[in-house]
């Protein structure tokens, strides 16, 4: 019954305001409202709840395919790697040098900035015992924090939605793509998935200009949820404790509707009000980030933003490829860190990277890599420790299994300090298990 | 447990459900076609699957391919260019293959005269869980996809030992691979974990026993065919669940299958398949009797649980999440229409997220709630446009060139002969398009086999009010309106 008001207080928000003048309302207004309330709820679990506008943000960017590590990360004076990749291996003078042994990959000029700024955490050496190469199974293994021979139905993420998250309105995740990725799985799912904030709605097909869209208005109208008061056992059902499914499958399909038409209202607006104070370079990555940007400006009380770019399968002819992807990479997520600056965000936001494996020592005879294991992620942010994190696998010969990188760091430690000291949740109910959490914040 | 119904509940709304869950769906008129048989013979209108006549043919690449050899045997003297070249076009044709295959068993189920059969076909896509991902050719899905469809409503023992041997399955849990030296536990652990006992009823030793005994079966990448390699198997003496003996695969099959918990384990399976909930322990016990009681044939538990008092319990009807493919091939029956193209139906599947053949892992698919997010729910909002008006909501084609490709196509032909859109005229009488309380009666009908609340039958009036005269358009448009609420979702 806790939750009731809250609930209630949507139910007459969207029945007082969103239909009878769209999009006119003010959004931090009716958030702060919701949210405090949800937040005077959670006060005395342990568990911290998005509030709006001081919370920490966590962003995933996914890299699709198994970067390169060695080349992103260039052991360039190390013998080993330049007998291992007669053509592929990059020189000394053409690395952006961290230090005498490693560089960073010519178009990370971005990365470099960051990393000069004290804003850049490269964790080297990240995998897990018995990698898998297969990108289906080592993506599925990153996403629900599994070891690699045990299935996790849900993903690391929705755990962490269904420990620390029950009562959160569904935009306290968000990404950016076409298909929620599988770490928001979830017992109760949370999260939306959007790709661009003008497709995430009822899109009406009324035709021809001017009067009122009369299509749009049934719409809602017709998935309203009912004025009566006979919902009070559904909402219960739905928002108590634990959040188990008790209700029926009608009144689960009402409340979703109803979570989709505020959350679509509420990111539209929220998009539409809020400009970004820099340029992004074009690109796919660039425009997610700049939505992901312009949603945080916009004060929406997510927590956690999952965005994605892909191609880094790189078989054949891997330095241009490789080259292009990069500087894309690096020139998005500066643009990003400059604009969370620009907006005072510095601090509360947290970009983490990652890819399902790294690449083989040896290159192959097509002027690329085969899917490999070890590799190292990024970690950006006001409050990140700067510098090298985690130590360089070696790359001699009788250190290598199969011919791969053995890790040095498990990935899941690295969730495990994200969990612990940016999310402020206990990490073992999410990760199953303890996993020492990495130092990596300040 | 498990009363007959009674024929005196026999009506518009029991029928429907049959239909709705043995099957796709269908038209009043396909429901009204139940009701006048008579619950035994409707049930076995559906059940008694060979004795209706189905002349799809399947696609003409369908077969062992004899030239796979010689061009096996090109790629490994090729130099790395042509290899790389030749790589490529053998994905780009696996991928169009797959794209026709897909189109292919939609046609089945969304137009097919046997529609419980392709129903557990879905079911055992499901179960088995095998993807294109990792098999990665188009023959061997299809292949498997007609294993389900030949041996799904037979019996267990045997359905088990031809999915053990089938090609797509020997490759996605790495049976192929096993052999006696490093038995590969793949395949032993999911065939007890997933396929017939569940967790818990069995323990790491028997998961390893049960891997030596499956060593020898192997996939002949040559013929494309099963292949026991004597070589591989391992022919010590095994102890499984019990039973102690020099025991091959067969024989693993064959003690899984007798163990009790095997029956109850599908049973419970293929009634919250159907059934939309879990059963009760009482109720399962029963279906497990049933089941038992006719050798493990699936056939007659299929036709005492459509006959069952409890599967018509009014608490189930139209309270179960569609599935996506259950939500496309239940709307193109409904609507008497076509399936859009192959490329928009895997997009629209895709989103709403069921790819077909590309289950998201082992387990396969989470049914029910588990279907509906908020991005879902409007995803399938957006594409009732597509199925009701031919139109495709323009938001939705963002960032996909050959979906909007495709969609655009669509759009022309429908603008140009409304081939895209519902055919009003085929599915409406004139009274019922002129009159619009007929209107609405008819639509929530056909559309639901039940009523919108009357809220909402408000705001479809009124939609419909503001439009003075109704076109076509403005009935289609009606109809994506239904098709847009939270009770649509439902079946």
């Amino acid at each position: 019954m806790k939750t009731e008001p809250t609930l209630q207080t949507r139910r007459e928000f969207l029945r007082s305001t969103v239909l009878t003048s769209a999009l006119s309302w003010t959004v931090p207004g009716f958030l702060a409202n919701t949210f405090a309330s949800l937040q005077a709820q959670a006060a005395d679990s342990a568990t911290q709840i998005a509030t709006g506008r001081d919370s920490t943000i966590l962003v995933i960017l996914q890299m699709a395919g198994g970067n390169d590590g060695l080349n992103t990360v260039v052991p360039f004076a190390n013998d080993y790697y330049v007998k291992s990749r007669p053509r592929l291996a990059l020189k000394g003078d053409q690395v952006l040098k961290l230090n005498d042994s490693l560089g960073l990959h010519p178009a990370l000029t971005g990365f470099k900035e960051l990393y000069d700024a004290g804003c850049m955490s490269i964790v080297q050496g990240v995998g897990y015992p018995n990698p898998n190469r297969s990108h289906f199974r080592s993506t599925e293994i990153w996403q629900t924090a599994a070891d690699a021979d045990r299935f996790e139905k849900y993903g690391w993420l929705g755990r962490y939605f269904d420990n620390a998250c029950s009562g959160c309105d569904p935009t306290v995740a968000i990404h950016i793509g076409r298909q929620m990725p599988q770490a928001f799985t979830a017992k109760t799912p949370k999260g939306v998935s959007l790709e661009n904030p003008q497709s995430y709605r009822f899109i009406s097909s009324e035709r021809g200009g001017g009067g009122e869209d009369m299509m749009e208005q049934s719409f809602r109208e017709m998935n309203e949820a009912d004025d009566a008061g006979n919902s009070g056992g559904s909402i219960t059902a739905i928002s108590g404790p634990g959040m188990e499914m008790r209700g029926s499958a009608l009144d689960f399909l009402e409340r979703t509707a109803l979570d989709a038409q505020i959350s679509s209202d509420t990111i539209r607006a929220v998009s539409a009000r809020t400009q970004n104070r820099v340029t992004y370079p074009a690109s796919q990555l660039s425009n997610s980030l700049r939505l992901v940007a312009r949603l945080i400006g916009g004060g929406m009380p997510t927590r956690i933003y999952y965005v994605s770019q892909g191609g880094y399968d790189t078989h054949t002819n891997q330095p241009g490829t490789q080259e292009r992807l990069l500087r894309d990479l690096g020139g998005a997520v500066q643009a990003f860190m400059n604009d969370m600056k620009a907006q005072g965000n510095l601090g509360r936001v947290l970009l983490m990277t990652f890819s399902e494996f790294g690449r083989r020592v040896a290159e192959n005879a097509n002027n690329g890599t085969d899917h490999g294991a070890a590799a190292p992620l990024f970690v950006f942010g006001g409050k990140v420790k700067p510098g090298l994190a985690g130590t360089h696998p070696s790359l001699a010969p009788e250190d290598l299994v199969n011919g791969d990188l053995k890790h040095t760091v498990d990935f899941r430690s690295v969730y495990a300090a994200v969990l612990e000291g940016w999310l402020k949740t206990p990490s073992e109910p999410v990760l199953g298990r303890r996993f020492e959490p990495l130092g990596l914040l300040v | 447990m498990l009363k007959v119904l009674d024929p005196g509940r026999w009506d518009f709304t029991t029928a429907a459900h049959l239909l709705n869950r043995a099957g796709f769906g269908g038209t009043p008129d396909e429901i009204q076609r139940l009701v006048a048989l008579g619950p035994a013979k409707a049930v076995s209108s559906l059940v008694d699957v060979e004795r209706i006549p189905d002349p799809t043919p399947n696609p003409s690449w369908a077969r062992p391919d004899p030239e796979r050899l010689q061009r096996l045997a090109a790629l490994r003297q090729a130099s790395p260019e042509q290899r790389q070249q030749m790589q490529r076009e053998e994905q780009q044709l696996q991928r169009e293959r797959l794209l026709e295959l897909r189109g292919w068993w939609l046609e089945r189920m969304a137009k097919g005269p046997r529609p419980l059969q392709e129903k557990m076909t879905l079911f055992w896509h499901g179960h088995f869980a095998t993807s294109f991902q990792k098999v990665r050719d188009a023959y061997y899905m299809w292949r498997q996809n007609d294993l389900f469809r030949r041996f799904g409503l037979g019996n267990w023992t045997r359905l088990l030992v031809e999915v053990g041997k089938d090609p797509a399955m020997l490759i996605w849990l790495d049976q192929a691979q096993s052999r006696r030296q490093h038995p590969n536990e793949n395949f032993a652990r999911e065939l007890m974990e997933l396929f017939t006992l569940g967790e818990g009823h069995y323990t790491e030793k028997d998961v390893t026993e049960a891997a030596r005994a499956l060593t020898g079966w192997s996939l002949n990448r040559q013929t494309q065919e099963f292949v026991y390699r004597r070589a591989f198997h391992d022919n010590g003496v095994k102890t499984i669940l019990g039973r102690t003996g020099n025991f091959d695969g067969d024989d693993v099959i064959r003690i899984l299958v007798a163990q009790p918990q095997a029956a109850l384990f599908i049973t419970a399976k293929l009634w919250t398949f159907f059934a939309g909930e879990s059963p009760s322990p009482e109720l399962n016990q029963a279906l497990a009797d049933v089941f038992r009681r006719n050798g493990n044939e699936f056939k007659p538990l299929l036709r005492a649980l459509f006959l069952s008092e409890e599967f018509y319990s009014p608490h189930l009807i139209r309270q179960q999440v569609k599935s996506p493919v259950q939500w496309l091939a239940g709307s193109v029956r409904m609507l008497e229409r076509d399936l859009p193209p192959a490329q928009v139906c895997a997009n629209l599947l895709r989103t709403l997220g069921q790819d077909l053949f590309a289950p998201p892992n082992v387990k396969g698919w989470d049914e029910g709630f588990a279907w509906i997010s908020t991005s879902t729910l409007l995803a399938r909002y957006n594409y009732s446009a597509l199925l009701a008006e031919g139109v495709m909501a323009a938001g939705e084609m963002a960032n996909r060139p050959r979906a909007m490709a495709a969609g655009r196509r669509m759009a022309n032909r429908a603008r140009a002969g409304r081939t895209g859109a519902v055919d009003v005229r085929k599915i409406l009488t004139d009274e019922e398009r002129r009159d619009k309380t007929l209107l609405l009666g008819a639509l929530q009908k056909r559309l639901l086999q039940s009523n919108l609340k009357p809220k909402q039958e408000r705001a479809l009036r009124e939609y419909l009010e503001s439009k003075g005269d109704l076109d076509d358009d403005e009935i289609r448009g009606a109809m994506r309106l239904i098709m847009s609420t939270p009770e649509y979702q439902l079946t």
